[in-house]
C-alpha cells in the first residue's frame, strides 16, 4: 500500500486575519515496508503534513492518493483511510478517556463495527505488541497508570486497529530515558514485522539508528530527501536550519579538527565503534594510551 | 472547523486611536452608547448612532466583514424579533393584508426599530472586544470596580478569574481540536447519527478535555504561587492606566452624541 501527496498545500483559517499557511507544495511518496524520518524545526508544518497522510486535513490545493485514488473524492471511504493509516498524535496519552485501559483500546476497532469478540481479540494483541499484557492492568482505568504506560495504551489504541502505516508524530518527545528506549524499540520491532512507518522526530540519533529514509522540512516545503546518510553529509545545511546531526557524526567532526584521522560516513554508535576501536588499535601501535 | 468561527469577544490586532483609548474609558462609554441606544426613541434618533459607529469602526481599522461576523450567530433572534414584531403586533394604518395577519405601518416600524437595536448593540460591543485585548479589557474593569471593594466586593479576584479564562479560551479550543482530531484517527464520528448518537459522540472529547482542564489549572496555580502571587492586595501594575486628551475627546463626541439622540427623539 502506497500513500502518495501530490502537490500539497495548507492553510489554516483561510481568508481570515489569521490565516497561515502550513505546508507549500509537497510531494511526496510513502513506500510499502519504508521507515520514513520527517525532519525539521518547530512550526515547520511537520504535523500538518502527517495529518493529511490519513486525510484528517483536506489538502487546501492539491491531492493525497491511497494506491492511486483520491482520499477527498466523492464517495471514499473515509474509515477505510483512518483503518490503514494509523495516526499517534503528539502526547497521545492526552486523548484517553474510557473507564478501563482495554475499552480505551476497544474504541478504535469499536468504531470500525466489529464484532465483540473480534475487539477483545484486537485489544489483547495490541496490548501485547507495546508490552502491557500483565495481569490485571487491562481492567485499571488508564489514569492510574504511569506517564510511559499512558502513551503505550494511547499507542496500542492505534494498534488494535491494524494499520498498514503508522504515522507518529514525536512518539518519543517528553519521556524518561528507559521509557523512551522501550518506545523506540517498539516502533523498530513494528516496522520488523512489516508495518511501514513514518516518525516524526527531532533526535538525529533516533533517526540515523532507525531511518531508511529521512524528509528535511522548513517553512512548509520540504528542502532535503535521501537516506539518513546523504542527509547527514550536509551538518552546515541542517545547522543553518537551526537542526542538528547525530552526536556520532559530532565526535567525528571533533576529531577530524583535531587533526585524527577519521572516517567520514559515521552515523551510528555501532559504527563508531568500530572506527574508534580501529583508531585506538591502529594508536596503540605507536605506544599511546 | 466551527471552532474557529467564534467572533465574539475575539480581539483584531490593529494600530488604532480606538485601540490606544483607555480601556476605562472605552467600557464606561460603551455603557453610555447602550443607554444611547436605548433612549432612541425613534428611528430618526438611530441616524446619529449608526453614523457614529460609521466612523468609529473606519477609525478602528477593524474590516467590516469582522463586524459582520459578529452578527451572524443572533441572525434567527433578529429574524424572530423582526417577524413577531411585524406580524403580531396592532397597529392603526394598515399597509398590507395576508389574510391571516394584517401588516401596519407602526407594526412595521417597531420590527425595524427592534432589530436595528439588536444589531447595533451587538455591533457596538463587539468594537470593545475586537479592539481591546482581554486581558487589558479585564484590568479596565478591576479598575472600574475597585471603589467596591469598600462594600467586600472581591474586585481584583473577579477580574483575575476573567482574565485567567479569557486566556485559557483560546487554549482549551485548541485543545478540543487536537483531541477531536486524535478520537477521529481511532475512527470517532463527531459529525452524524441523531442527536443521541451525538452527544454520546462527545464523550471522547469531553473527558480528555476537562482532564487537561484540570492539569493546566493545577499547574496554573502552583506558578502563580512559585511566583509569590497572593491576591490583589498591594500589588502594583505593569500598565499604568492613564487618560490623556484622546480619552476626552473620545467621551465629548460621546456625550454629544448622547444629547443629539435625544434631541431627535424629542424633535420628531
Ligand atoms: N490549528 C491551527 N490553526 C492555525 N494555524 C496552525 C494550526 N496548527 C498549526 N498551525 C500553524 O501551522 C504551522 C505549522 O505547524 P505544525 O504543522 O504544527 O508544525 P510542526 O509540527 O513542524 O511544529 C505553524 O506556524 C503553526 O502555527
Ligand atoms: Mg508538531
Amino acid at each position: 500500500m502506497q500513500v502518495t501527496l501530490e502537490h500539497v498545500t495548507h492553510t489554516y483559517q483561510p481568508g481570515s486575519p489569521f490565516q497561515a499557511t502550513a505546508i507549500r507544495n509537497v510531494n511526496l511518496t510513502i513506500r510499502s515496508g519504508e521507515f520514513l524520518a520527517l525532519i525539521g524545526h518547530t512550526g515547520c508544518g511537520k504535523s500538518t503534513l502527517a495529518q493529511h497522510i490519513n486525510g484528517l486535513l483536506k489538502p487546501t490545493e492539491g491531492r493525497v492518493l491511497l494506491d492511486g485514488q483520491d482520499i477527498h473524492q466523492k464517495g471514499f471511504n473515509k474509515k477505510e483511510v483512518r483503518q490503514k493509516v494509523g495516526l499517534v498524535f503528539q502526547y497521545p496519552e492526552h486523548q484517553l478517556f474510557e473507564e478501563t485501559v482495554a475499552k480505551d483500546v476497544g474504541f478504535g476497532p469499536k468504531n470500525l463495527g466489529l464484532p465483540e469478540g473480534e475487539i477483545a481479540q484486537r485489544v489483547q494483541e495490541a496490548l501485547d505488541k507495546v508490552g502491557l499484557s500483565l495481569p490485571g492492568l487491562a481492567e485499571k482505568s488508564p489514569f492510574e497508570l504511569s506517564g510511559g504506560q499512558m502513551r503505550r495504551v494511547a499507542m496500542a489504541g492505534v494498534l488494535a486497529m491494524r494499520p498498514e502505516i503508522l504515522v507518529l508524530d514525536e512518539p518519543a518527545a517528553g519521556l524518561d530515558p528507559q521509557s523512551r528506549e522501550d518506545m523506540l524499540q517498539l516502533i523498530s520491532s513494528l516496522h520488523r514485522q512489516g508495518t511501514t512507518v513514518v516518525m516524526i522526530s527531532h533526535s538525529m540519533d533516533d533517526v540515523a539508528r532507525f531511518a531508511s529514509r529521512a524528509v528535511v522540512m522548513e517553512h512548509g516545503t520540504v528542502v532535503m530527501e535521501g537516506a539518513p546518510e546523504e542527509i547527514f553529509r550536509h551538518p552546515e545545511e541542517l545547522e543553518r536550519m537551526g537542526l542538528d546531526v547525530p552526536s556520532v557524526c559530532k565526535l567525528g567532526m571533533r576529531l577530524r579538527a583535531m587533526g585524527i584521522e577519521c572516517p567520514q560516513d559515521i552515523f551510528r554508535e555501532e559504527q563508531a565503534e568500530l572506527a574508534l576501536l580501529s583508531l585506538w588499535k591502529g594508536g596503540a601501535g605507536h605506544g599511546a594510551e | 472547523m466551527a471552532l474557529n468561527d467564534i467572533t465574539l469577544g475575539q480581539y483584531y490586532p490593529a494600530d488604532s486611536v480606538v485601540h490606544r483609548l483607555d480601556p476605562r474609558v472605552k467600557i464606561v462609554l460603551l455603557i453610555v452608547l447602550i443607554v444611547a441606544i436605548f433612549v432612541a426613541g425613534n428611528l430618526l434618533a438611530y441616524a446619529p448612532v449608526i453614523a457614529f459607529l460609521a466612523l468609529v469602526t473606519y477609525l478602528s481599522k477593524v474590516p467590516v466583514k469582522m463586524m459582520v461576523k459578529g452578527i451572524k450567530p443572533l441572525r434567527f433572534i433578529l429574524i424572530l424579533t423582526f417577524v413577531l414584531n411585524l406580524f403580531f403586533l396592532q397597529g392603526e394604518t394598515p399597509l398590507l393584508n395576508l389574510g391571516f395577519a394584517v401588516i401596519t405601518k407602526e407594526a412595521l416600524i417597531t420590527a425595524v426599530h427592534y432589530s436595528l437595536r439588536l444589531v447595533l448593540l451587538v455591533m457596538i460591543s463587539s468594537l470593545l472586544t475586537l479592539t481591546t485585548p482581554p486581558i487589558v479589557l479585564t484590568d479596565g474593569l478591576e479598575r472600574l470596580l475597585s471603589p467596591l471593594r469598600v462594600i467586600h466586593f472581591p474586585a481584583h479576584e473577579m477580574a483575575m478569574m476573567m482574565s485567567i479564562a479569557l486566556r485559557f479560551i483560546p487554549t482549551l479550543l485548541e485543545e478540543a481540536d487536537k483531541i477531536m482530531k486524535a478520537q477521529t484517527a481511532r475512527g470517532a464520528d463527531f459529525e452524524s447519527g441523531n442527536l443521541i448518537a451525538r452527544a454520546k459522540a462527545m464523550v471522547p472529547l469531553l473527558v480528555p478535555l476537562f482532564v487537561s482542564a484540570f492539569r493546566r489549572a493545577g499547574d496554573l496555580a502552583m506558578a502563580m504561587e512559585a511566583r509569590c502571587y497572593h491576591g490583589g492586595e498591594g500589588r502594583t501594575r505593569l500598565r499604568v492606566l492613564k487618560c490623556e486628551r484622546r480619552d476626552y475627546i473620545a467621551c465629548a463626541a460621546v456625550a454629544a452624541l448622547l444629547a443629539l439622540v435625544i434631541l431627535c427623539g424629542k424633535v420628531y
